[in-house]
C-alpha cells in the first residue's frame, strides 16, 4: 500500500514537473528579429521544485489529510440551532430584506464613486443571472449563448439612440422586447434538441450574434464600436456637466448645487436598483405561477411533463422568452453606464461567468444568485494588487467552487410545509 | 481553368485546415463519448502543445541542432508529452472528482480549467504573439505561370498526411489493441465495464492521454503552418473543433474527422467565394442546419432515451 | 434564509470597504493609459517608456512649479472596452491629466469620458483624424493623422506604377481608417484597386485571402491594421508564392514582425514617423534612454515624452493646474520639444508632422526610401 502510494505521489511529482518546467521555466523572448530561450528567474524556478515537493508530500499522505479534514469540527456556530418556525422565519426575513433594501437605497450617497460605479456593474450581473436562472436553474435548459440577448439589448439602445434619439427610458421596454424575440427565436431550432447538443447550439447562436456585429460594421461600428450612448435622464433633467440633448435642463443647475461626477453615477445606481429588484420580483411571481413550476418540471424529467399533459413547446420558449427578456433590460443598463459598446463585452467568457454565477449560487434559488454574483464580481475588484493573477485565479476559483460545493452558495428550497415535531 | 485552378486552390486550403480540425475534435468526441462531458479545455491543451513545440525548437536551434528530421521529432515527442502530462493532470485535478454529477458542474469547472490554462500561458509567457519559425518550405505549383497558379506547399502536404497517419493509427488502436477494446466497453456502458473487471479511471485517464497527443500534434503542425502563438489561440481553434466534432456526430470518432474536413473545407469556401469575414457565421449557421435535421450530427448515433 | 440574508449583508458591507482611501496629494498625477499586455504591448512599452523618462527627468529638474509628478499606470489591452474601463478608474482616482491611449480604437471612446470630466488628454501614438474632429477642447495629439499619412503611402505606391493594388485592412478605426485614406489617394490618381477586404484582428488563417490576391493577380498590396495579422500574412504569402510588393502603416513597423515574418519581411515599405533619435538635439536624451538599457528609436517613445514635457510646459505656461486653462495654453503657444518645435490648431492637432517611407529589412532594420 506504501509503495503503491509512494509510486504513485512520485508519478504525480514528476507530471508536476513536466507540466510547469518547460512553460514556466523557459521563457520565449524576443531579442531584435529572434526569439530566443531564456531561463526563468530563480525564484521562478524554486517554486516550480517546491510545487512538485508538495504535490508529492499531498499525495504520499493524502489518505491522513483528508482524513482529519473530515475531522475538522464544524465552524458554523448555528449548526446545531434549532431551526427557527415557520411564521417567526418568515417575518424575519421581510425585515431584513427591507432594511438591506432602505440601506441599498441609501448607501451610494455615503462612499465613493468606485464603490458605487462597481455596485452598478453587480446589480446588472444580478439581471443577468436572475434571467438565465430561469433558463438554466427553473428550466434546466443549458445556454451557453445567453449574452447574445445581453448584446441584443445593449446594441438595441446604441443604435435607436445614434439613429433616432430614443432615449434610455423608451429604448428600455424595445430592447428588453426585440431580446425576448430573439429568445423566442433561439427556442424553435432547439425544441428538439436535448443536453449537449442544446448547449453547443446556443453557443454558436451566441458566437454568431457576436461575429455578426463585430463584421456589420455599416452598421453597428464593427470592433470599433458605438459611443456616444447618454446615460438616463429623469423628468428631463440631466446629469452631465453639460447638456448633451437640446431641450433638456441640467440637474446641478435646477437644483443649484455644484456640479459633480457623482451625481450621474448615484442616479445610474439607484435605476439599476430598482430595475433588479422588479426583475427579482417578477421572476419570483413566475416561479410561484402554473408557468414556473411547467419549467422545474421539465427540468425534473421531461418525459413524465410531457405525459402530464404539458406543452414542451410552448414551456421551452417561454423559458427561452423570459430569460432573454431581462437580459435585454440588462443590456440597455450596460449600454447607458459604459456610454459605449463594442462587441469584445460579448464574448462567450461572459456567458459563461454568467453561467457560473448562476452554478455558483444554486441553481433555481434567487437569493444564492444574488450572492454569486456580487461575489463573483466583488472579489476580484478586491484583489486588484494582484491584477495579474487576477483570472488565473477565477479560473481556479471555479474550478474549486465545483469540487468543494457543487450544489451552490444557496441550494434552491422549494416552498414547503413541514409537519411539527412529535413531542 | 483558372476558376478551377481557383476551387481546387480553395480545396485545398480547406482540407488542410480542415484536418487540423479534426485532429483537435478527436480529443473532445473521445472525452465526450466516454464520459459525457464537454472538455472545454481541450482547446488550451493545444494551444500549450503549440507552445512546446516553439520553446523546443527554439531550444534546438540555440544548441546548434540543425538537421530537421531531429528537430520535428524530438520537438513533436517534447509536445506530445507536455499536452498529455497537462491533459492528464486536469482531468484528475477538475474533472474526476465531479464526475457524476449533475451535467453543469463538469462543464463550469471545464471552463474554469479553460481560463486557468490560458491565464497560465499568459503569465508565464506573455501575450504577444510569438513567431513559430517556418521550418518546412515550399512546395509545387501547377498551372500556366502567367495565370493562376495552384500551389500546395510542402506543410500542407505533411498536415495532411500526418493527419492521416494519425487517424489510422488511432482507429485500429481502438479496434485492435485490448486497451482499445477497453475503450470501447467503457463508452458503451461504464458501470458494466467496472463490473468486468475494467479499471475505467486508468481507461478514461488513457483517453484523456491520447486526445492531448493528437491535439499536441496538430499544434506542431499549425504552429508551424500559421506562424504565431499567443495565449488565447487555442480557444478559438477549440470552439472550431468541438463545433466539427458536434456536426460529425459527437462520440463518433470518423465523425469527428468527417466534420473536421467539412467545417475547413466550407470556411474554405466561405472565404474564397464571399468574404473571409462570415466565414465563422456560416460554420455556426452550417452546424445548426445539420443539427436541425439530424440532431445527433451527421454519423452520431440516434440516442435511445430510457424511461 | 436568515443566513443567506446575513451573508447577503456581509456582502455588501465588505464592498463598502472596497471604498478608495481618498488622495490628498501635492503631486500632479499623469495618467499613462495604454497597452502592457495584448498583442500590440510592444507599442505600448514604448508609450510607458518615453512617458517614464520625461517624468523622471521632469521630477529630477524640481518637477513643475515644485509639484512633482506621479505616473498612474493603467492596461487597456488596445481594446475599447477595457479603455473606456481605465479611463473610467483615472478619473474616479482624480487623474486630470492622461498621456494616452495608443490605438485609435481605445482613444476615441476613452476622449469621450475625459472631455466630459475635465481631463486633458494627449495621444502619443492614435493616428485616426475622427478623434479631434468632434470638437473637443481638451485633446491633442504629438503625433501626425491618417490624413496625412495616408497619402504619403498612396502617392508613393502611385509612383511606382503599379498594375493592381490590393488594399486590406483589421476593420478597426485605425486600419480601415487609414487604408480607406489610401484607397481614396489611389483612386484619385487613377490607380486599379483590385480588392478592399477587411479582416478580423486575431485570425491567423489568411490561405484563402492570399488566393484570392493571387488571383487577381496584384502586385502591392496595402495593408492598414498591426504587424501580428501582417506577418502572418507576409509569411503566408511568400509560401504560397504570392508575387506582391507590401506596403503598410506605423503599426507595423516593429521588429516582431521579422520574428513572425522571417525573411518575408524583406522589402516591406512603412510610413513612419521621421526618426526622431537621430537627430542631433536629441543626443543627450537617447544617451539617457540607452544608459536605462531601453531603446528609443520605437515610434512613439520620443512622441510619448513629449507629451509628458508638453503638459508639464503647459502647466507652467497656465501658471494653473486647470485643464482648461492648460489646454488654452498649450493652444496658444508653441513648444520646443525632442520632435521639433510644436504648435497646435484648434482642434488639437499640430500643425505640421511628416511621415517618412522606410524599407524594412530582414533583420529588423530601415531604410528611408527616397
Amino acid at each position: 500500500m506504501a509503495a503503491q502510494n509512494f509510486k504513485h505521489a512520485l508519478f504525480c511529482a514528476i507530471v508536476t514537473l513536466v507540466i510547469s518546467y518547460p512553460i514556466l521555466g523557459l521563457n520565449l523572448v524576443a531579442q531584435g528579429t529572434q526569439v530566443v530561450l531564456e531561463g526563468a528567474d530563480t525564484a521562478t524556478l524554486i517554486s516550480i521544485v517546491l510545487a512538485a515537493v508538495a504535490v508529492f508530500l499531498f499525495q504520499l499522505f493524502r489518505d491522513h489529510i483528508m482524513g482529519s479534514v473530515g475531522k475538522m469540527p464544524n465552524l458554523n456556530p448555528f449548526a446545531n440551532r434549532e431551526p427557527m418556525e415557520q411564521s417567526k422565519r418568515q417575518r424575519l426575513d421581510t425585515i431584513v430584506l427591507t432594511l438591506l433594501v432602505i440601506g441599498a437605497l441609501i448607501w451610494p450617497f455615503l462612499v465613493s464613486r468606485g464603490s458605487v460605479d462597481l455596485a452598478t456593474l453587480v446589480l446588472i450581473y444580478v439581471m443577468l443571472a436572475l434571467g438565465l436562472n430561469v433558463v438554466v436553474g427553473l428550466a434546466g435548459l443549458l445556454d451557453l449563448g445567453y449574452v447574445a440577448f445581453y448584446a441584443v439589448g445593449a446594441y438595441t439602445f446604441a443604435l435607436l439612440y445614434q439613429y433616432f434619439n430614443i432615449s434610455f427610458w423608451l429604448a428600455l421596454p424595445i430592447g428588453a422586447c426585440l431580446a425576448a424575440t430573439f429568445g423566442f427565436l433561439l427556442g424553435f431550432p432547439v425544441l428538439r434538441l436535448r443536453g449537449d447538443y442544446l448547449a453547443i447550439v446556443t453557443l454558436g447562436f451566441g458566437e454568431i450574434i457576436r461575429i455578426l456585429l463585430n463584421n456589420m460594421t455599416w452598421l453597428t461600428g464593427g470592433p470599433n464600436g458605438i459611443g456616444g450612448i447618454p446615460d438616463p435622464t429623469l423628468f428631463g433633467m440631466e446629469f452631465g456637466r453639460r447638456v448633451k440633448e437640446e431641450g433638456n435642463t441640467l440637474f446641478h443647475e435646477v437644483f443649484n448645487i455644484s456640479y459633480s461626477g457623482n451625481h450621474k453615477i448615484i442616479v445610474l445606481y439607484l435605476i439599476t436598483l430598482v430595475l433588479a429588484l422588479f426583475t427579482a420580483l417578477v421572476i419570483r411571481r413566475f416561479t410561484k405561477m402554473p408557468v414556473g413550476r411547467s419549467w422545474e418540471a421539465l427540468r425534473e424529467d421531461e418525459i413524465a411533463a410531457r405525459s402530464l399533459g404539458l406543452n414542451r413547446t410552448s414551456v421551452k420558449l417561454s423559458a427561452f422568452t423570459i430569460g432573454a427578456f431581462f437580459a435585454g433590460f440588462a443590456g440597455t443598463v450596460f449600454a447607458s453606464k459604459q456610454g459605449f459598446i463594442s462587441p469584445e463585452s460579448f464574448v462567450f467568457l461572459e456567458s459563461a461567468i454568467i453561467l457560473a454565477i448562476v452554478v455558483l449560487g444554486g441553481m433555481g434559488s434567487q437569493i444564492g444568485v444574488i450572492l454569486a454574483a456580487v461575489a463573483v464580481i466583488i472579489l476580484p475588484e478586491l484583489a486588484r494588487e494582484f491584477s495579474e493573477y487576477r483570472m488565473l485565479l477565477f479560473g481556479l476559483a471555479m474550478v474549486l467552487m465545483m469540487i468543494w460545493r457543487p450544489q451552490g452558495l444557496m441550494p434552491m428550497r422549494r416552498i414547503h410545509i413541514e409537519l411539527k415535531k412529535q413531542e | 481553368m483558372q476558376d478551377l485552378l481557383y476551387f481546387l486552390q480553395q480545396l485545398i486550403n480547406g482540407l488542410t485546415i480542415g484536418s487540423a480540425y479534426a485532429l483537435i475534435a478527436i480529443g473532445y468526441t473521445m472525452v465526450y463519448g466516454i464520459i459525457g462531458m464537454i472538455n472545454f479545455a481541450h482547446g488550451e491543451i493545444y494551444m500549450i502543445g503549440a507552445y512546446t513545440a516553439l520553446i523546443t525548437i527554439t531550444g534546438l536551434a540555440s544548441l546548434g541542432v540543425a538537421w530537421l528530421p531531429l528537430i520535428l521529432i524530438v520537438a513533436l515527442i517534447c509536445a506530445v508529452l507536455v499536452s498529455s502530462s497537462m491533459g492528464w493532470a486536469v482531468e484528475r485535478v477538475a474533472y474526476r472528482p465531479v464526475r457524476g454529477r449533475h451535467r453543469l458542474i463538469p462543464l463550469i469547472s471545464a471552463i474554469g480549467m479553460s481560463i486557468f490554462l490560458q491565464n497560465y500561458v499568459h503569465l508565464a509567457q506573455g501575450s504577444r504573439n510569438i513567431g513559430f519559425p517556418a521550418l518546412i518550405q515550399g512546395g509545387f505549383q501547377f498551372g500556366d505561370p502567367d495565370s493562376f497558379q495552384t500551389s500546395i506547399s510542402y506543410m500542407q502536404i505533411t498536415i495532411f498526411i500526418t493527419t492521416l497517419i494519425c487517424m489510422t493509427a488511432l482507429s485500429l488502436f481502438i479496434s485492435r489493441s485490448r486497451i482499445g477494446r477497453a475503450c470501447r466497453a467503457v463508452s458503451q456502458d461504464l458501470g458494466m465495464a467496472n463490473l468486468l473487471g475494467i479499471d475505467t479511471n486508468r481507461i478514461i485517464s488513457a483517453t484523456f492521454i491520447i486526445g492531448a497527443s493528437l491535439a499536441a500534434v496538430a499544434g506542431l503542425l499549425l504552429g508551424m503552418y500559421y506562424g504565431s502563438v499567443d495565449p488565447l489561440f487555442g480557444f478559438i481553434a477549440g470552439l472550431k473543433a468541438f463545433t466539427a466534432a458536434v456536426l460529425g456526430g459527437i462520440g463518433s470518432i470518423p465523425g469527428a474527422m468527417l466534420g473536421g474536413l467539412i467545417l475547413g473545407v466550407s470556411e474554405s469556401m466561405t472565404s474564397g467565394y464571399l468574404s473571409g469575414e462570415y466565414k465563422d457565421v456560416v460554420s455556426f449557421g452550417l452546424l445548426i442546419l445539420i443539427l436541425l435535421f439530424k440532431p445527433t450530427g451527421l454519423l452520431g448515433k440516434p440516442e435511445v432515451e430510457k424511461i | 434564509m436568515r443566513t443567506s440574508v446575513k451573508k447577503l449583508a456581509a456582502a455588501v458591507g465588505a464592498s463598502v470597504a472596497v471604498m478608495a482611501a481618498g488622495q490628498v496629494a501635492a503631486e500632479i498625477k499623469i495618467g499613462i493609459a495604454g497597452p502592457m499586455t495584448g498583442p500590440v504591448a510592444q507599442y505600448g512599452d514604448m508609450q510607458f517608456s518615453g512617458a517614464r523618462m520625461a517624468i523622471e527627468q521632469i521630477n529630477a529638474n524640481g518637477g513643475v512649479d515644485g509639484e512633482m509628478l506621479e505616473a498612474v499606470e493603467v492596461d487597456d489591452v488596445c481594446d475599447p472596452k477595457q479603455a473606456v474601463t481605465v479611463a473610467n478608474r483615472l478619473v474616479n482616482e482624480g487623474v486630470q491629466y492622461v498621456v494616452g491611449h495608443l490605438c485609435s480604437s481605445s482613444t476615441q471612446p476613452a476622449s469621450d469620458i475625459y472631455e466630459d470630466e475635465g481631463v486633458l488628454m494627449i495621444t502619443p501614438a492614435s493616428t485616426s483624424p475622427d478623434i479631434t474632429e468632434r470638437g473637443y477642447e481638451l485633446v491633442f495629439r504629438t503625433i501626425g493623422l491618417d490624413s496625412m499619412q495616408g497619402p504619403v503611402a498612396g502617392q508613393h505606391i502611385a509612383s511606382l506604377n503599379p498594375e493592381r493594388v490590393a488594399i486590406v485592412h483589421d476593420k478597426q478605426q485605425y486600419g480601415e481608417g487609414i487604408a480607406t485614406a489610401v484607397r481614396d489617394t489611389l483612386q484619385a490618381a487613377g490607380v486599379e484597386i483590385a480588392m478592399f477586404e477587411g479582416i478580423t484582428a486575431g485570425d491567423k488563417d489568411f490561405s484563402s485571402l492570399i488566393t484570392k490576391m493571387k488571383q487577381a493577380d496584384v502586385d502591392y498590396v496595402y495593408y492598414g491594421g498591426y504587424h501580428p495579422e501582417l506577418g502572418l500574412i507576409l509569411r503566408q504569402a511568400r509560401q504560397a508564392d504570392l508575387d506582391a510588393v507590401f506596403m503598410g502603416p506605423e503599426g507595423v513597423g516593429n521588429k516582431d514582425i521579422n520574428t513572425i515574418a522571417g525573411d518575408a519581411a524583406e522589402g516591406l515599405l512603412v510610413t513612419l514617423p521621421p526618426s526622431f533619435d537621430q537627430k542631433e538635439e536629441n543626443q543627450a536624451l537617447v544617451q539617457a534612454f540607452n544608459d536605462k538599457g531601453e531603446d528609443p528609436s520605437g515610434p512613439f517613445v520620443l512622441t510619448s515624452y513629449t507629451a509628458v514635457q508638453l503638459i508639464a510646459d503647459g502647466i507652467a505656461q497656465a501658471g494653473s493646474d486647470d485643464p482648461m486653462e492648460v489646454a488654452a495654453a498649450l493652444r496658444a503657444n508653441s513648444f520646443n520639444t525632442p520632435i521639433g518645435t510644436v504648435q497646435y490648431d484648434d482642434k488639437g492637432d499640430m500643425r505640421s508632422f511628416e511621415f517618412v517611407v522606410y524599407e524594412w529589412h530582414s533583420d529588423g532594420s530601415k531604410t528611408p526610401v527616397n
